[in-house]
């Protein structure tokens, strides 16, 4: 099987268009995606032959850390990008800057095959290694389609400042996690003409499950509403499954591979529930909700709590007790003062047992993010932080 | 700082109380976060703080400030500062 690296492709797109004009699956995989090149292999040569033709394989490292081989149909591909195209209302829309790698199944749907399919032009900026080009292009931009994760919006303000306004992106996406509803403001200010999108998915689903206009609700973690084609359920553990016409023809991860078939349900990583009008709510990643002393914890509904307090970036990373209890620890960003501290403090002694309150509180200037929003735990284990407060367990 | 203060400071920060919450003849059962993880903290405060080590069965004995603090004054502290 062909294996196409990001590298590249970002210096020669057209390999990428060759690949998926080829009957031919090919492999598309990032050069930093720290998957080991046998396990790649491994995988690969696990592909039952009817995979051969007519697919195209990513890779992605899930919200567990470890890798998955996402094995999507050219034709369904194909299909979705077309339907995001009328309900997103895309028509008025001439181009589209890449920000993202383009092996992010995000990307690569939304922008890179949704441009081809529509005879749109595409940009490749570099992303935030090379933030005067980002600058350009934006500027440039004139009716312009831009995908972004929530992550991103930190280095958008940090290499441009708020100041900066960019009206020729007129449809802006955001995915990859929860919605920056509480930087709709700001978001609004630097991109006045865009029509915002949260969209929702995973890897599994190739990648979209639901949509929503970002000024339908001020709930973050509202998803919107399934999108045609696509059903939403819930299992018995809470977790949300899904049919969907676009899902991946199979995955092959750590415990094996898995061929869905039309019937089955097939799980998104995620908790949540259905509410009025056909919305649907995250309540936390599955990975992220777990036990401690018996309590259910779940960082997104620990994070609300935060937020009625702190404003700025604010994560959860995982660390065992003295005791061997899986715990966590919240790290803020920028530095906080020790007021902020202790109003965040107080909402904890007033929502939770003790056992739901973090191991200690933390703050950096700035939290090292990957291009995909998930803390570089490389960068982040060398970086000075202030404990501010700590359980002392 | 007196051994009161210290002491004031470091169940106030242990047990998230407001300064104003605090008294020293608060007993255990006024504090909703003083509970079985409150007195592993409490101990392990008290070791950073004051150098002394709790047994398990007096950090569970204790039933309020005033228990913590004659504890300490059997070990040599003194709170008549």
């Amino acid at each position: 099987m062909k294996i196409l690296y990001e590298n590249e492709v970002n210096s020669d797109m057209s390999k990428l268009d060759q690949a998926w004009k080829n009957d031919e699956t090919f492999a598309f995989i990032s050069n930093r995606s720290g998957c080991p090149e046998d396990w790649v292999r491994t995988a690969l040569s696990n592909l039952p032959l009817e995979f051969n033709k007519d697919h195209f394989v990513l890779f992605t490292s899930g919200s567990t850390g470890r890798p998955k081989l996402v094995v999507g149909k050219k034709e369904r591909a194909e299909h979705l990008a077309k339907v995001l195209h009328e309900i997103q209302d895309s028509h008025s829309v001439n181009q589209t800057v890449l920000l993202l790698p383009l092996t992010y199944s995000y990307a690569f749907v939304n922008q890179w095959l949704w441009a081809k399919l529509h005879n749109r032009k595409i940009i490749y900026s570099g992303g935030f290694s090379k933030p005067d080009l980002v600058k350009k292009y934006l500027e440039e931009a004139a009716d312009c389609l831009l995908c972004l994760v929530g992550a991103m919006l930190p280095l958008l303000k940090s290499n441009f400042g708020e100041h900066i306004c960019f009206p020729g992106v007129t449809r802006l996406h955001f995915a990859g996690g929860m919605f920056p509803q509480e930087s709709l403001p700001l978001i609004e200010k630097i991109f006045p003409n865009a029509l915002i999108f949260n969209n929702y998915g995973c890897a599994e689903a190739m990648p979209r499950l639901t949509i929503r206009k970002a000024g339908e609700t001020n709930i973050a973690h509202n998803i919107g509403r399934p999108i045609p084609g696509v059903n939403l359920k819930i299992g018995d553990e809470g977790e949300i499954l899904f049919q969907s016409i676009y899902r991946a023809s199979c995955y092959y991860d750590h415990t094996g591979l898995h061929i869905p078939s039309d019937d089955d349900w097939i799980p998104t990583g995620d908790f949540g529930e259905q509410i009025e009008n056909g919305y649907w709510l995250i309540r936390g990643r599955k990975s992220e909700v777990f036990k401690r002393y018996g309590e259910k914890i779940s960082f997104y509904q620990l994070l609300e709590t935060v937020k009625v307090y702190w404003t700025h970036d604010a994560v959860f990373y995982r660390e065992n007790d003295s005791s061997g209890e899986p715990g966590h620890v919240l790290l803020l960003s920028p530095n906080a003062d020790e007021d902020q501290v202790r109003n965040i403090l107080r909402e904890f002694r007033k929502n939770y047992a003790r056992a739901l309150w973090p191991l200690r509180i933390e703050s950096v200037e700035n939290i090292p993010l990957l291009p995909n929003g998930k803390i570089d735990n490389i960068r982040f284990s060398s970086i000075p932080k202030t404990i501010h407060w700590m359980q002392r367990i | 700082m007196t051994n009161r203060t210290k002491l004031r400071d470091l169940l106030i920060d242990i047990f998230l109380l407001e300064p104003s919450e605090f008294r020293f003849d608060l007993e255990r059962k006024e504090v909703k976060t003083w509970d079985s993880l409150g007195i592993v903290s409490m101990a392990v405060g008290i070791q950073e703080t004051f150098r002394y080590h709790m047994t398990p069965e007096e950090a569970v004995a204790i039933k309020g400030i005033q228990g913590i603090i004659q504890l300490l004054e059997s070990k040599g502290f003194s709170f008549n500062e």
